[in-house]
């Protein structure tokens, strides 16, 4: 997945989704939090698993990890 | 002064009331009906001709549709060109109002964040519903990797459904976050020009500082114009080629 043109470009990308997925894991937990009243759990586990998907994002961005496949089997494609 | 200022957005005039809410033509809409109008003219202007060796300007739509559906064509394969249409749209009305902003004294549309917001949320939505069109409930393999043991899965389809969440707001935050900074970089070391111009002539000289900055700035702008609306049509070509072929 080469799709950044120039070095701006690509590491502002991959900032961008580190920090994507951590706001995203703190919206979500911090509303789980308030429609259940569960504070402070939501947050603290949607936080961290924010922050795995957010570095996963970047690995995929940076083309470290291949897409969705963490072990390619043989029998499929 | 104020570097915020240009991104204030005005009313114009009012459209309509619509439960006591007044929708009002504001600056923003006219930015985005100029550059409707300047894609409309060059699309209109480059085909009129249609000759065989192609003029500037049928030249210039040539390169740009060829830059798209090759993009398109090798991160999402032959099956991905029926999103063209909204892919070369999505790439000419961000690149358009990016280089119209850069322009002093107008505005510039994509520094808001609720514009790039329904950019990123169209091509999720459509990423999403053409998924669930096409391969039913085959999509949720998406976020299933292969070859995981069983224990973990739970974890890890966790995390790729957050990260799949994520896609929207990394597509719509790096589009905006890159114009508004830009934009107020811009403005700032502007401001250092005329504060420095008013201490006399040392002021004179220390201004020559920020103002080469400032052009040197401006084509570094341009730069990240093209360079953004590439990245937002690219990254809408690897979403979209999720929905084609979610069990990769």
């Amino acid at each position: 997945m080469n799709a950044d043109p120039s070095a701006i470009a690509r590491g502002f990308r991959l900032s961008t989704e580190l920090v994507a997925g951590v706001l995203l894991g703190a919206a979500i937990g911090w509303l789980l939090d308030r429609w259940l009243g569960i504070t402070p759990w939501g947050l603290i586990v949607f936080l961290l698993l924010g922050f795995a998907a957010g570095v996963l994002n970047v690995a995929r961005a940076a083309g470290v990890v291949p897409k969705n496949t963490v072990d390619p089997p043989a029998s499929e494609r | 002064m104020d570097p915020i200022h240009q991104f204030e957005i005005k009313n114009l005039f009012p459209i309509a009331h619509i439960g006591g809410v007044e929708i009002a033509f504001t600056n923003s809409a006219l930015f985005m009906l100029i550059a409707l109008a300047l894609i409309l003219l060059l699309m209109l202007g480059a085909t009129s001709s249609r000759a065989m060796v192609p003029g500037r300007l049928q030249a210039l739509a040539e390169m740009s549709y060829e830059f798209i559906s090759s993009a398109l064509r090798s991160s999402a394969g032959s099956e991905g060109m029926k999103f063209l249409p909204l892919v070369f749209s999505l790439f000419m009305f961000i690149l358009v109002l990016n280089v119209i902003g850069i322009i002093p004294y107008t505005f510039t549309v994509t520094s808001h964040i609720i514009i790039t917001v329904a950019f990123a949320l169209l091509v999720f939505l459509t990423v999403v519903v053409y998924g669930f069109a096409k391969h039913g409930l085959h999509f949720f393999k998406l976020f299933v990797p292969s070859g995981i043991p069983i224990y973990i899965l739970p974890l890890v389809v966790f995390i790729e459904v957050m990260s799949f969440l994520s896609r929207p707001v990394s597509h719509s935050v790096r589009l905006f976050a890159n114009m508004l900074a830009g934009h107020i970089t811009l403005k700032v070391f502007g401001g250092f020009v005329t504060m420095l111009g008013a201490l006399g002539f040392l002021g004179w000289l220390g201004a020559i500082l920020p103002l080469s900055l400032t052009v040197a700035l401006t084509a570094l702008e341009l730069l990240v114009a093209f360079l953004q609306a590439y990245v937002f049509a690219i990254l809408t070509c690897i979403y979209l080629n999720d929905a084609l072929h979610p069990g990769h």
